[in-house]
């Protein structure tokens, strides 16, 4: 017998759990006889019973157009969607897209969103203290020189010349001589370092090449993950009343950021999708499609739009093992018909293309018939009737 | 590397033996080459999964309890 957490009798619980009805619909049903102290088993059976039969009449029905459907209910309500691009909202003042131009790119499968970011949850201690939390930034956020220390340039004697803030390499936990190695390293030259001084030079004198060593100094990563540029600590509360720190970053980098130490790789999550299925696999990347989509419409007070709807599109998306654009790049442009895809965009390119390899059209989707002003595959108009012909043998129809 | 299986967004994935196969296929009535697809280089895909495979994949579904779904292997 199945647990159930309402206060109803075995008889009711046998009788709901009997019928067709998904788990959800079921404790809303427990939740109703419960409210209903003293319902006999009777009620409870008329009632399981009542329910049953509505959410049998409201599944899809055999050849309803679905796609269409959910077409239609998200097109509408995109229709009020901001059309602004993006402004500071959402969580810890980062910059996130939101509205039509988030919707946009979530169906355009872009390979990188306009704002990339991340959710960082971290595990155990590092997510309740403060400094824990802190040394995990240092380990996300990309450090830069201007970060670190004072950068002078001495024309005289053709030198870089860096002052590091020793509080500063304290606190991000990285040496005067690990910068002077990573500056060797990653501009190939020889570095002086006498405590938190650096100086170092190009071979030959020469005020060109000493500015261009400025110019990359100021580009290298000495700590942290390059693509992320900021990252937001924000303290949160947990449903059972205690707090975690989470963090929340500009610019992502998925795989990488699992990896850190102090990260909790089983909720961390970000807002690119191909990430999320480069590390996560398609099932994942599935799953976030519909949680973008709908937080995306949730965000602009649209969240009455069915998840059913956004499922479907997600399913498609994912279909073929990868990330699939809606559109001509993507899905309705590797559609089988001729006529279908020119339908679609590009009308004229698709025509001359497929007469050009001498394709076939075979009429049997929806798009084509339409155009040929022929009945479409869908509803009643998949169905034949066919008069007498399985009669019961006494009376043949004639 | 950090197991992606213990990921909240990533469901159950499993190998499915060639006889529950025979059966799904059968109430479908489909070929196996019909089913979603899910590639070999995916990285939610069991270690001991190949090509030609179907996998079983068990989602907490937001509309009903439990939803299972089969991807075929492909490269």
């Amino acid at each position: 017998m199945t647990n159930v957490d309402y206060a109803v009798d075995d008889d009711t619980i046998a009788v709901v759990e009997d019928t067709d009805l998904p788990r959800r619909l079921k404790d809303e049903v427990y939740e109703t006889l419960e409210a209903r102290e003293g319902a006999t088993v009777e009620e409870a059976n008329e009632l399981a019973a009542a329910v049953e039969t509505r959410y049998l009449n409201t599944r899809v029905d055999p050849l309803d157009p679905v796609g269409t459907v959910s077409a239609q209910s998200i097109g509408e309500p995109g229709t009020q969607l901001t059309m602004n691009t993006f402004h500071y909202a959402g969580v810890a003042e980062i910059d996130v897209t939101q509205g039509l131009p988030r919707l946009i790119e979530l169906v355009d499968a872009r390979k990188t969103p306009d704002t990339p970011m991340m959710t960082v949850y971290l595990e155990g201690e590092y997510a309740t203290e403060r400094e824990k939390a802190h040394e995990v930034v240092w380990n996300i956020e990309a450090t830069q020189i201007l970060a670190l220390g004072d950068v002078s340039t001495n024309v005289a004697d053709m030198r870089v010349q860096i002052a590091l803030n020793e509080d500063t390499l304290e606190e991000r936990m990285i040496s005067a001589e690990e910068v002077a190695e990573i500056i060797e390293d990653s501009l190939g030259v020889k570095t002086i370092q006498q405590g938190s001084q650096i100086e170092f030079g190009p071979e030959e004198p020469s005020y060109r090449d000493l500015l261009q060593l400025v110019e990359e100094l100021r580009d290298i990563t000495f700590k942290g993950i390059e693509e992320v540029s900021r990252v937001v600590i924000r303290r949160e509360e947990l449903d059972n009343g205690n707090e975690e720190f989470v963090l929340y970053t500009e610019g992502s980098a998925f795989g990488d950021v699992l990896d850190i130490e102090g990260v909790d790789a089983s909720r961390t999550t970000c807002n690119n999708i191909h990430e999320i299925h480069r590390n996560l696999g398609i099932e994942a990347a599935r799953e976030a499609i519909i949680e973008e989509t709908n937080n995306t419409l949730a965000e602009q007070g649209l969240d009455d739009v069915n998840v059913r709807h956004l499922m479907l599109v997600a399913d498609m998306m994912s279909n073929r093992g990868e990330i699939e654009s809606i559109g001509r790049h993507g899905i309705s442009g590797s559609k089988e018909s001729v006529l279908a895809r020119a339908a679609f965009e590009v009308t004229v390119n698709h025509l001359l293309n497929a007469a050009i390899h001498g394709e076939v059209d075979d009429l049997d989707g929806v798009t084509e018939n339409v155009i040929v002003g022929k009945p479409i595959k869908l509803g009643t108009g998949d169905v034949d009737l066919r008069m007498g012909s399985t009669s019961s043998g006494s009376s043949q129809a004639d | 590397m950090v197991d992606v299986s213990q990921h909240e967004l990533v469901p159950e994935h499993t190998v499915l033996e060639e006889e529950a196969l025979e059966e799904v296929l059968e109430e479908y009535d489909i070929d196996r080459t019909d089913l979603p697809k899910i590639k070999r280089t995916d990285a939610a895909l069991p270690d001991d999964a190949e090509l030609g495979d179907v996998i079983k994949i068990v989602r907490d579904s937001r509309t009903t309890d439990q939803s299972v779904v089969y991807r075929y292997v492909v490269e």
